[in-house]
């Protein structure tokens, strides 16, 4: 089962076949799964691909997937894959149409967008001011705020304490102070109540004057058990947008999302509405063209606040393709190409639920530090409801040239419920061995009550950590993953096996 | 084939009275193997303890595979000789599986004497090459001694089967292709010193381990230099200087380590292609062996009941059931190797040696290994019998035995008298392996008969001589007679001289068979025929 | 005989009892029976503990076992008692010449501390350039020859700190 189940049949209709594709060639300016999974639709769409690879992954499954492929060179991978300047070049002489840049390296990077937009190919995403407005965190906010999207609000650093004072109070509460110069939680407090104000604003900028030199305090809405929501929008470039419903990636690890799910759980139907119709705004007074995720901050009061948005294909989009049956891919092709928006809003029908489990080379027992290693055995549960997105290949090294992530397990069920049996089970089977990884973790977590009731918010992983850690072993189990071992060990495996006959048979007699 | 449907009850007062009779026997036996294995002058423990070194049963459960199994062969040999100074005759001899193979390991043992040889070490080790040449087994010496006991040096020195016969031994061997590992543990001296050198591979342990042709003292006193033990015949000086030996070990563990990976180097033996099918446990207890052989060696048993819990499934085909039925013949399977049996089930007369020496054609005609079961009184004797030619059917049978090229295996089970021993594959014969049960006796008859044959023969001769024959000197030479020859056929003195592989318990011999038999698969057959049968 | 697997840091032991009918292993003292053991190498395979049938996946990676059991993953190692090999405990303080020759460069100075593999020295011989390396982890006490200056065979180029006892 590929990603073309999802999204194909409903695109299809639309006319596009293997004749006439939009474009003739297209260069995907990335590696690892994602590069894979965008190969995937622009070969359905009879789309011919390039590939760029740095001599570390020449025998990457993007490379060997790829119509073409070229080896890009830099110092290191990473910064060979962000290397515009030959990346274009390459584009080039190649005759590329078009440019993919996937996520990461240079998908949000605006030079990028306007340097392939001058050498007179298609970049595949926003134009560039675009992708400049909303990659200044100001200016993003700034925009979110003219537009009627809700912002946090908070007060500037001041000398003024009294100025501040009388500023925070207008915020609401809770809320919370900070050190302008800080850092560590020195000079740090929430305040939940009118009367607390003063005093609390009082002692952080006298801390922070103690510890950093410098009195000003800085304070912003302080959001209780924050959930992270995020809207997938697709907009035409002309005004015209629509979203795809949101995503909740609340479950976070050292910042960064581990577990996303579509849509997101206890959500009322006001709220969403809410929250998706904000972003559609967003979208449509940027001229937003390309997909794109627009994030808030959910609070258990109900406020959201916008965090920001990024204007490029997310990690976590197969949830969204999954309930939706949009290939988001294709959608982005085809609004490069210059093509309508796939379907107006009131099609945009949603289906069951779907969770991503980010599969990472990293030791959670070690506070999710990375891990090395080389794929010396990958085995892939098969199910028409999963969609396991990886590059792996055996024997690959996992070196820490890249970012952790080694694929992404996608579970759709008819309901959140199933969604979790399924990928609790899928977990289970799938098989990742030669490099440490957080398969097993994932698995604890998405079993977890709070999980199953979507108790929800960014410090999940903190707050359950000791229910997180992994049951010790009993006796029997350690004795089954003993025997087991001991039978692979060519050493210990020959004295069992290499016995002759009758010798085996009498076994340790002695006269 | 069919199973044997055995008459023994369990019940009866006969098989309580035997049973009781056979496990005190056995009780005797264990604790004579027990005594000849660990007990030691605490000195001597000590010693080696001081050294840091293992005692040699420990360093061969090392080397062993773990849950295999190790028959020790002649656990009691020199246990009536040297007023029982030299226990197990100072060597450990045995088969057993190392990294997978079958191989002989022969051990000394430091802990008597410094691992001296006695003349009956000597004998024993070169039986155990005797044996590693007609089965070609493997060998691994693991070597510790002091070198020939010297008080004792006209008994183990010269002759032929003395000596140099163990060199001369191992030096075949590896002219066979047959592979010897020694582990040096602790000194090689004087003629020791080649059991490493005649190896195919050695292994020296640093700090106690020592190869020379003569030690420091020898040196010091032929020439006058002065050297140390290591200087003169360490480890790093043989494996770094001279090339003696190959590999060095930090510890005895260390060096059966090492030698284990070195067996595991060795091809894995091609046998000949033996029938055999899966095995199946005798479907009666071997235990009720005990209560099966009688108290008395003159009261007569059905050996078929000693078959019946010896072999897989307790099946036998039996051949030429009705004719010559004091020999049992017939074909079964021992751990799935098909064997002929031959059983003694009273005295033999013309035709059953007839049947013998037939049964045994057909087994060499098909490959079959040769079991012979002994309890023996001897070829019928008698003037009815010579007139039918007893002698030259007894010899037919003689004549087939020993020309027979399939391997042969002896169990002495209770008896073996006389010329019966001979045409029962008797040590003479170059059996593979040859066991002994601790009730047994052996010699050219019994006790009683050479009584009473002496006695006779005292009083023929006192009657020519003045006609009046001494009763009480007669009785007199009767009772000495009686006495020596009791002492003599016991199957301890025969086990001491190493007439024998050694002495089992009853229990045992499926097992000692089953890897006997294993063993002897690694020699190809020998060439069939056989010499000139009087008919 | 028995061997030591080392699972999330922890010594096991692990002995063979026997092989038939079935597998026994005597595992931190108590025995298991196996009678299916599964095949050789990696992937999956299943075991039979007793009556119950075990699925799991195997993976060999350098010196350790992979296994994935009952959906989680354990890395067992193997230890070797004699890693150090043959060479281990006799003298090996000194760096001797395999051959006569003349010293081409010095890789190291007096007090360098070194590990096993770290060169020290390159010599030529018969047209042909060595590196002697240091055969354990130590401190380079003296290094007895200069570049340029010729040796007979065995002669000691470089010699280490000895050994003290190991903590």
């Amino acid at each position: 089962m590929g990603v073309a189940g999802w999204g194909a049949g409903r695109l299809a209709e639309r006319g596009h076949t293997m004749s006439d594709p939009l474009f003739n060639k297209v260069l995907v300016a990335n590696r690892g799964e994602i590069a894979c999974r965008i190969m995937r639709t622009l070969t359905d769409m009879g789309i011919s691909t390039v590939a760029i690879h740095h001599a570390a992954e020449s025998k990457a499954r993007h490379v060997q997937m790829a119509d073409k492929a070229v080896e890009i060179c830099g110092e290191t991978p990473v910064a060979a894959h962000l290397d515009m300047g030959q990346i274009i070049e390459i584009a080039r002489n190649l005759e590329v149409d078009a440019i993919h840049p996937g996520y990461g390296f240079l998908s949000e990077n605006a030079n990028f967008a306007a340097a392939v937009a001058e050498a007179g190919m298609t970049f595949i995403g926003p134009d560039a001011e675009t992708i400049a407005l909303m990659g200044d965190k100001i200016s993003a906010r700034n925009f979110a705020e003219k537009h009627n999207v809700a912002v946090a609000p908070s007060v500037m650093p001041t000398d003024d304490l009294d100025d501040f004072i009388e500023k925070a109070a207008g915020i609401g509460y809770p809320l919370l102070i900070k050190a302008a110069a800080g850092g560590g939680g020195k000079g740090m407090s929430i305040v939940r109540e009118a009367g607390a104000l003063v005093e609390a604003a009082r002692v952080a900028s006298s801390e922070a004057q103690r510890y950093f030199g410098d009195g000003r305090v800085y304070a912003e809405t302080y959001v209780d058990h924050p959930r992270h929501i995020e809207v997938q929008v697709l907009g035409d470039g002309k005004g015209g947008a629509i979203h795809l419903f949101e995503r909740e990636c609340s479950v976070q690890r050292r910042f960064q999302k581990i577990i996303e799910e579509a849509p997101a759980a206890n959500l009322s139907a006001e709220l969403r509405d809410e929250i998706c119709t904000s972003a559609t705004r967003l979208a449509a007074a940027a001229n937003y063209k390309n997909a794109g995720t627009v994030e808030y901050i959910l609070g258990a009061d109900g406020r959201f606040f916008f965090l920001e948005m990024n204007t490029r294909l997310q990690v976590e989009h197969p949830v969204t393709e999954m309930i939706t049956g949009i290939d988001l891919v294709r959608a982005q092709i085809e609004i490069a190409a210059g093509k309508e928006l796939p379907l107006p809003q009131s099609e945009v029908r949603t289906s069951g639920h779907a969770i991503e489990c980010r599969i990472c080379a990293e030791n959670p027992e070690q506070d999710f530090m990375p891990e090395t290693g080389v794929v010396r055995h990958l085995g892939v549960p098969e199910a028409e409801w999963l969609r396991f997105e990886n590059a792996l290949t055996h024997g690959q090294k996992i070196t820490a040239d890249f970012d952790p992530m080694l694929a992404k397990l996608v579970a759709h069920g008819p309901d959140r419920d199933a969604a979790i049996e399924r990928s609790i089970a899928a977990l289970g089977e799938l098989a990742l061995l030669g490099v440490k990884t957080n398969i097993d973790y994932l698995a604890r977590l998405i079993n977890h009550d709070a999980f199953r009731t979507a108790e929800l918010h960014t410090g999940f992983i903190a707050q359950h950590r000791d229910d997180l850690a992994p049951e010790a072993l009993n006796e029997t189990e350690r004795a089954q993953i003993l025997a087991a071992a001991f039978l692979g060990f060519r050493q210990t495996r020959d004295l069992i096996v290499g016995t002759p006959e009758p010798h085996a048979a009498i076994g340790g007699w002695r006269n | 084939m069919r199973k044997i449907q055995s008459m023994i009850s369990t019940a009866s007062p006969d098989f309580r009275t035997y049973d009781a009779h056979n496990r005190r026997i056995l009780t005797e036996f264990r604790e004579k193997q027990e005594a000849a294995r660990h007990s030691r002058q605490q000195r001597d423990l000590d010693r080696l303890e001081k050294q840091g070194k293992m005692r040699p049963r420990e360093r061969i459960e090392m080397l062993l595979d773990p849950g295999t199994p190790f028959l020790e062969l002649s656990s009691l040999a020199a246990n009536m000789a040297y007023d029982g100074g030299s226990p197990s005759a100072s060597s450990i001899v045995g088969i057993g599986v190392v990294s997978g193979r079958e191989v002989m390991i022969r051990a000394d043992d430091p802990t008597i004497k410094g691992g001296a040889w006695y003349p009956l070490t000597i004998k024993k080790i070169v039986r155990a090459l005797d044996i590693a040449i007609e089965n070609r087994l493997p060998v691994i010496h693991l070597c510790d001694s002091a070198g020939g006991f010297l008080q004792l040096q006209s008994d183990l020195f010269p002759d032929k089967f003395m000596g140099g016969r163990i060199f001369r031994n191992q030096s075949i061997l590896s002219k066979m292709g047959v592979k010897q590992l020694a582990l040096v543990f602790g000194h090689c001296t004087a003629g020791g010193a080649y059991i490493p050198g005649l190896s195919d591979y050695n292994v020296i342990v640093r700090g106690t381990g020592a190869v020379f042709l003569g030690g420091p003292p020898l040196v010091k006193a032929a020439t006058g230099e002065e050297v140390s033990v290591e200087e003169l015949g360490g480890a790093d000086m043989h494996t770094s200087v001279s090339g003696s030996c190959d590999y060095p070990a930090s510890s005895e563990a260390e060096a059966i380590h090492i030698g284990r990976e070195i067996v595991a180097q060795w091809e894995r033996p091609k046998k000949w292609d033996c029938q055999r099918e899966t095995p199946e446990d005798p479907a009666y207890d071997p235990d009720e062996l005990y209560g099966i052989i009688p108290d008395d060696i003159k009261k007569h048993f059905d050996m078929r009941e000693v078959i019946a819990r010896m072999v897989d499934g307790s099946r036998f085909h039996e051949y030429q059931p009705n004719y010559g039925t004091t020999l049992i013949c017939g074909f079964a399977h021992i751990w799935g190797y098909k064997v002929g049996i031959l059983a003694n089930n009273g005295v033999l007369f013309n035709d059953s040696s007839l049947k013998g020496a037939h049964f045994m054609e057909l087994c060499n005609q098909n490959n079959t290994p040769l079991v012979f079961l002994q309890n023996i009184t001897g070829y019928m004797i008698g003037r009815e019998y010579e007139r039918r030619g007893i002698t030259k059917d007894g010899a037919k049978m003689i004549m087939a035995q020993s020309c027979s090229h399939v391997p042969k295996f002896t169990v002495m089970c209770n008896g073996s008298f006389g010329a019966g021993n001979y045409g029962m594959c008797g040590r003479a014969f170059d059996g593979r392996f040859m066991f002994c049960w601790p009730n047994h006796q052996i010699g050219v008859m019994g006790g009683d008969q050479a009584a009473n044959t002496l006695a006779e023969v005292k009083i023929n001769q006192m009657k020519r001589n003045g006609g009046v024959v001494d009763e009480a000197e007669v009785q007199k030479l009767w009772e000495e007679t009686r006495s020596a020859y009791q002492e003599q056929l016991s199957a301890y003195y025969s086990t001491s001289q190493l007439w024998d592989d050694g002495i089992i318990d009853p229990v045992d011999t499926r097992n000692a068979l089953g890897v006997s038999i294993s063993a002897s698969l690694n020699a190809p057959l020998g060439d069939p025929g056989y010499g000139v049968f009087r008919f | 005989m028995g061997f030591q697997l080392i699972l999330d840091g922890e010594e096991h032991d692990v002995a063979i009892v026997r092989r038939r009918p079935h597998l026994v292993l005597r595992i931190d003292g108590i025995q298991h029976e196996f009678s299916e053991i599964g095949g050789p190498g990696d992937g999956l395979h299943a075991l039979k503990c007793g009556k119950h049938p075990i699925d799991f996946i195997r993976a060999s990676d350098n010196e350790r076992q992979i296994i994935r059991l009952g959906g989680r993953t354990f890395e067992v190692g193997l230890t070797d008692p004699f890693s150090e090999g043959m060479e281990s405990g006799g003298n090996m303080d000194a760096v001797r010449s395999p051959m006569p020759g003349t010293v081409v460069s010095i890789q190291c100075k007096e007090g360098d501390t070194v590990v096993r593999g770290t060169p020290l020295v390159t010599i030529e011989s018969m047209k042909l350039q060595t590196v002697l390396s240091a055969m354990r982890e130590g401190t380079v006490a003296e290094i007895l020859r200069a570049e340029g200056e010729t040796f007979e065979k065995d002669a000691i180029i470089v010699m280490l700190e000895p050994e003290t006892e190991k903590a």
